[in-house]
């Protein structure tokens, strides 16, 4: 979908249900309605749903950095202590890397 | 010139080398590497530890350097020019302490080890530890230390020479080269590219191997089993497999069989007045190789010495059970996985106590301990002259076995000497004294000589054997000492091997039937020579052959494997003592036709007349798969029984090339990113410029029709 040709109430509907859809933890949502709304929202010239769009698009970068801060600690915390938790690391994993513990 | 010209002319040029190429029909791959054959270390896990070796996953790659004398791994150890490096040993060089230093010390500037194959200077290769089967035998009250074995002295052990490497774990792949061709070409492919100015390694082509022998497993047994059995496990990978085979029993009279099947299964149990000599050997041997080692010393005699038994008796007793004055069946069981932390004895014993052995599919009645009179049991007999006979606990059926023994071999040369006490060999028998203290077990053993035990030197040159190949006598028959050393001289292996047998076949023969042989025929080495033969030398022998079911496949011209390995293996020496035991103890019945040879326990097999014969066997299967994994939530750290798994592996390969040096590297990647840097360059001032350059040419998207919507 080209967004420069969909009109600014539609933009605004858009924005809003990639926001409410990526509650459902879908920060990659949040993070691909920030890609894309973000020019109408702080570099396009005012409209009256900017205000709105604009709202969206900072709560769908806020929830996106907070994910992802929480997914970057969880890895290293998996990934560094995989070993050490042995059988639990083992049932929370779907892929077992070979020959190592 | 025209632009098309060019480009025909580019075609032209691509074509043509395509041609030459093809002329020569070798890939790129090929000319790079030339593959190297030889066999590889690999990954065994046991209830706590990993041992043996690994490559990294997508193979270790490392600089030839050969080690000729010990000062040559000082260049290894101490900041070498171009590591890693792939150190080239010979097998009186391949010790503990150079293994563990190279582990230890040197793990930056080692990725492969070659044990090429060069005996020269060799006096003892031996990985097993100096007490096998350490913590599976009888233990210290309260402990986990071996009681049968001196852990600290290795003089006073049962394997003086181990080394115990069998049991490490090595960061890197270990690959050993038998054949001399392939050690030629490693070396001269050494001599020219990497034996001469050391300081300039770093900066040119070296000679390098690269061995892919990834393993999958890890950690310990309970870790692969359990990852193999997940049920998240997407892939469906194993990672590694318990160590499983067949032990392979027959009795030398036929058992009663059970007349219905329809049997209340309550009613299982054993018969009390049933009573067996139970006599046992090792059909397994080990080695640190794939597929190498066959355990000449350290297990064939034994296992002979048992065939030879079971022929001989077979012929000392009566033909009916009844006319024996002591009625005492004999049960000989050939156990398999016994190097492995007697995996085969293990689990007979777990039948016996819950009355699992034989299956209920035989039709026969259970045995169970209380059936079992004696147990005569051959451990290692590495100096067959001089038998110790070993017993826990001293009683008058041992003394009076060991005093018939000493009597019936006078005239075979033999000494047998009573030992009583805890300091018994790492046999089979452990495994029932484990249980029961107190049970009658005697073993048969001889004070450790051999420097090859449980590795790919102990073949047919450590036994001193030379295939006699007596091909037009009747191996089964027994003949005198006069007529035995027509064939065979007195100081052979054959002749030793006879002896034996014959001392404890006259000894068992006085014990049941109060008298020997009427003619003095004695137990026949051509039947030794032949076994020896089909095990180390080639299946394709005649012994086999008559053993077998008419117009079978014959057995393959190399030695069959006789290490335990995994379910799904071939095991081939398992299938082969099968026939054998069939073969030796089975009746022959008369005016039985093939069409009314069975069901079991009749059999049609080739016989040694070749046209096929009927015989009544009583020989079968029981499964050699360690307790531990039968048992629901078995705690695999208490040591009770055997928990040897495999690690599975993708491949075991190895390959010689030349190793171009770090510069070198660094410049084709270079120039690899240059050309790439510049390729995007180009192409975006092309398509900026593409006005001026494609002058008057429509563009694409000419052809298409605006969209109407818009």
């Amino acid at each position: 979908m080209d967004i420069s040709k969909v009109t600014n109430e539609k933009k605004l509907q858009l924005c809003r249900t990639y926001f409410i859809a990526g509650l459902a933890f879908l920060p990659f949502l949040w993070t691909i309605n920030v890609f894309w709304f973000f020019n109408d929202a702080f570099r396009a010239p005012a409209f009256p749903e900017q205000k709105r769009i604009k709202k969206f698009v900072i709560s769908s970068l806020i929830g996106a950095l907070i994910w992802s801060v929480i997914l970057i600690t969880w890895i290293i915390i998996f990934q560094t202590k995989r070993a050490e938790w042995g059988e639990m690391a083992d049932r929370m994993s779907f892929i077992i890397p070979l020959g190592i513990a | 010139m025209d632009l098309r010209i060019i480009f025909l002319l580019i075609l032209q040029v691509i074509g043509f080398n395509i041609l030459l190429v093809a002329g020569q029909s070798q890939r790129i791959k090929d000319g790079m590497y030339a593959s190297i054959s030889g066999a590889s270390c690999f990954r065994r896990l046991n209830g706590t530890h990993q041992t043996g070796c690994s490559s990294s996953q997508f193979g270790s790659v490392g600089a030839l350097h050969l080690i000729q004398v010990v000062e040559d791994f000082e260049f290894l150890l101490r900041n070498p020019p171009a590591p890693p490096y792939a150190p080239m040993i010979p097998p009186h060089l391949f010790t503990r302490q150079n293994m563990l230093r190279l582990k230890n010390e040197a793990r930056q500037n080692i990725t492969v080890v070659l044990l090429i194959n060069d005996n020269e200077k060799m006096t003892q290769f031996s990985h097993e530890l100096t007490c096998p089967n350490q913590y599976s035998g009888l233990l210290l009250p309260n402990s986990k230390e071996t009681a049968t074995c001196d852990t600290q002295n290795a003089e006073n052990a049962w394997n003086p020479w181990g080394t115990g490497l069998l049991q490490e774990d090595f960061p890197f792949p270990i690959y050993y080269i038998a054949d001399e061709e392939e050690v030629y070409k490693l070396k001269s492919c050494f001599q020219k590219f990497n034996n001469f100015d050391y300081s300039g390694h770093a900066t040119r082509s070296l000679c390098a191997v690269e061995v892919t022998t990834f393993m999958s497993a890890a950690v310990n047994s309970e870790v692969c089993i359990r990852r193999s059995n997940f049920i998240n496990n997407l892939a469906r990978t194993r990672y590694c497999d318990p160590l499983e085979g067949s032990n392979v029993y027959a009795t030398m009279y036929p058992r009663n069989l059970s007349s219905s099947i329809t049997e209340e299964p309550l009613e299982i149990r054993s018969d009390p007045n049933e009573k067996f000599i139970l006599i046992s050997c090792r059909m397994d041997t080990a080695s640190m190789f794939d597929g190498l080692g066959l355990g000449a010393m350290d297990s064939l005699t034994g296992y002979v010495t048992l065939m030879s038994i079971a022929n001989t008796l077979k012929q000392y007793l009566p033909q009916n059970f009844s006319e024996l004055t002591r009625k005492l069946n004999i049960l000989f069981v050939v156990f398999n996985g016994e190097s492995y932390d007697y995996i085969g004895s293990q689990r007979f014993v777990y039948d016996l106590e819950n009355l699992d052995f034989p299956l209920p599919s035989t039709l026969t009645a259970p045995i169970s301990f209380e059936n079992i009179e004696l147990m005569i049991d051959i451990g290692v007999l590495d100096e067959i002259s001089a038998i110790n006979v070993h017993t826990v606990n001293t009683s008058a059926k041992a003394e009076s076995f060991a005093a018939e023994l000493n009597a019936q071999s006078q005239n075979f040369d033999i000494k047998f000497e009573l030992k009583v006490g805890t300091n018994i060999p790492p046999t089979s028998a452990q495994s029932f004294l484990r249980k029961n203290l107190s049970f009658p077990a005697l073993i048969l053993n001889s004070k450790p000589h051999n420097r090859y035990y449980h590795s790919i030197y102990d073949n047919a040159a450590n036994l001193n054997f030379t295939y006699g190949n007596h091909t037009e006598q009747n191996y089964t028959k027994l003949m005198s000492t006069e007529e035995a050393l027509q064939y065979f001289s007195a100081d052979s292996v054959q002749m030793k091997i006879r002896n034996v047998s014959t001392s404890v076949a006259l000894a068992l023969s006085q014990m049941l039937f109060s008298k020997g042989p009427l003619a003095k025929v004695y137990a026949s080495p051509v039947l030794v020579d032949e076994l020896l033969h089909c095990f180390l030398q080639s299946a394709d022998c005649r012994l086999f052959k008559d053993a077998s079911p008419v117009n079978s496949l014959p057995g393959l011209p190399f030695p069959p494997s006789r290490y335990i390995s995994v379910a799904g293996s071939p095991q081939d020496s398992s299938g082969w003592t099968y026939r054998v035991l069939g073969l030796l103890l089975s009746t022959e019945v008369a005016d039985s036709g093939e069409e009314k040879c069975g069901p079991l326990p009749l059999q049609w097999i080739t016989g040694q007349k070749g046209a096929g014969e009927c015989r009544l066997t009583t020989q079968n299967y029981t499964h050699a798969l360690s307790p531990a994994f039968l048992i629901d939530d078995y705690d695999w750290k208490s040591g009770q029984y055997s928990t040897w798994t495999e690690s599975t592996w993708g491949g075991l390969k190895a390959r010689m090339f030349l190793r171009p040096s770090r510069v070198h590297e660094i410049v084709t990647l270079s120039i690899g990113i240059v050309v790439l840097i510049i390729s995007f360059c180009l192409v975006y001032i092309i398509s900026s410029r593409s006005e001026v350059l494609f002058e008057g040419a429509t563009t694409s998207s000419d052809a298409l029709t605006a969209p109407t919507a818009c």
